[in-house]
């Protein structure tokens, strides 16, 4: 941004310009997708449009905010020994299965858990993976605070957000050519029984929890813990333009 | 800021004088370098390929690597395997085009040598080169370093 200002000298009248040279702030926009409930395998098809869009400099940074029907999913290690229960009696209780590229163990995701999927180009930003998911932990664990719940980053190999022994936020992430795609899942108010058919992220003996569950505050409509999340992403990568798009379809 | 901690550095390096380097990385000098962040060593007509220092510290403790097949063909600039890191899989780009002629089988077991030995013990392929030409698209060890002192800058 320049500024300039004038200096009028009384007796000759010159006029003198001075041109103040301030730093530049670029101003980063994301454009913020509110999906609703999407089924996964919908979700995952236009990840990977987005990506390729993003890599080929057709979009700016993409937020993807929204829920799934009850799912599980397995990451690019395909752990699943973690899942207890044959994937027959998951499709009698209405749920799916997917085996994924992402990073990270077998998980759920189900209505009142809130799901952001960024695709953003790591690259643009200079970010490694370490410290994106580092972000992500943050954005999850700021969200929490709003209500009183004190979260914290997980202990080494332990990625994710706790309060206490309990896990109310997950990651899993893929980087290809900077580019990422899934992303976290915050428990607001999930069916909590339906952890109990896997070992969540691997991690035995640890149990699983909500924000209903953490905090003493009543919760205010779930679009509003949605957008306060995406707030907090927006806060915690720098993005000072949001350009919002309800129910956006791939064109 | 850290566009100003730039401009000090290569202030400081056409007056030579030293500078202290929050997050120091090594580049070997006789290596190739993708932007990417893998590394090339040419032998002749193969290559053995890896990941650099700045790409592992970047990644956090890898967990699993995912390899690809001997004799599977790779492509300057593509994809062919995977590291695992922090809940995240980040795809390896192979720096030169040709056939696969090994794989590192150790980091199947030992996925953490890629953060402990970048440029030795974590090789990832060995690749029968198809094009040589193909090299002068990578980078030198000086070039590299200050690309990922600009990538570095950029937050």
């Amino acid at each position: 941004m320049v500024d300039r200002f004038c200096i009028i000298e009384p007796k000759r009248r010159v006029f003198l310009e001075c041109v103040v040279l301030q730093e530049m702030r670029v101003s980063r926009s994301l454009e913020v997708w509110k999906m609703g409930t999407i089924n996964y395998l919908d979700a995952l098809r236009l990840q990977e449009q987005l990506v390729s869009n993003r890599k080929a400099h057709k979009i700016p940074d993409t937020l993807l905010s929204l829920q799934h029907p009850p799912t599980y999913t397995l990451g690019k290690r395909r752990t699943d020994h973690n899942l207890l229960i044959p994937e027959s009696d998951l499709k009698k209780m209405g749920a799916e299965l997917h085996y994924t590229q992402r990073g990270g163990d077998i998980t759920f995701h189900g209505p009142h858990q809130a799901i952001l999927y960024p695709i953003i180009s790591l690259r643009d930003i200079g970010l490694g993976a370490r410290n994106y998911v580092e972000k992500l932990e943050l954005t999850m664990i700021e969200l929490a605070s709003l209500y009183g719940v004190k979260a914290c980053a997980g202990q080494a190999g332990e990625t994710g957000v706790w309060v206490g022994e309990r896990k109310i936020g997950a990651i899993g992430v893929r980087i290809s050519f900077g580019i990422t795609s899934h992303g976290l899942a915050f428990n607001i108010d999930p069916d909590l029984n339906y952890f109990k058919h896997i070992v969540p992220c691997g991690i035995a003996n640890k149990e699983v929890t909500s924000l209903r569950k953490e905090t003493d505050l009543v919760l205010p409509a779930e679009e509003v813990v949605h957008e306060q999340l995406i707030s907090c992403f927006a806060r915690q990568f720098g993005y000072s333009n949001l350009l919002w798009k309800e129910n956006g379809l791939i064109s | 800021m850290a566009s100003r901690l730039l401009w000090a550095s290569r202030a400081a390096s056409y007056l030579r004088i030293s500078v202290f380097h929050r997050g120091f990385s090594s580049v070997l000098k006789d290596l190739k370098y993708a932007d990417s962040h893998e590394w090339v060593k040419v032998e002749g007509n193969s290559a053995i390929v890896g990941i650099t220092d700045h790409a592992q510290d970047h990644l956090g403790d890898v967990v699993y690597v995912e390899l690809p097949e001997v004799g599977a063909p790779v492509e300057q600039g593509s994809g062919f395997g995977a590291v695992e890191s922090v809940k995240a899989t980040s795809d390896i780009n192979s720096p030169v085009s040709g056939k696969i002629l090994e794989v590192n089988e150790e980091l199947s077991s030992s996925p953490g040598l890629v953060n402990s030995s970048p440029y030795e013990k974590g090789w990832i392929i060995k690749v029968e080169v198809s094009d040589s030409g193909e090299l002068k698209n990578l980078m030198e060890a000086d070039q590299y370093s200050k690309f990922c002192e600009e990538e570095d800058a950029k937050h």
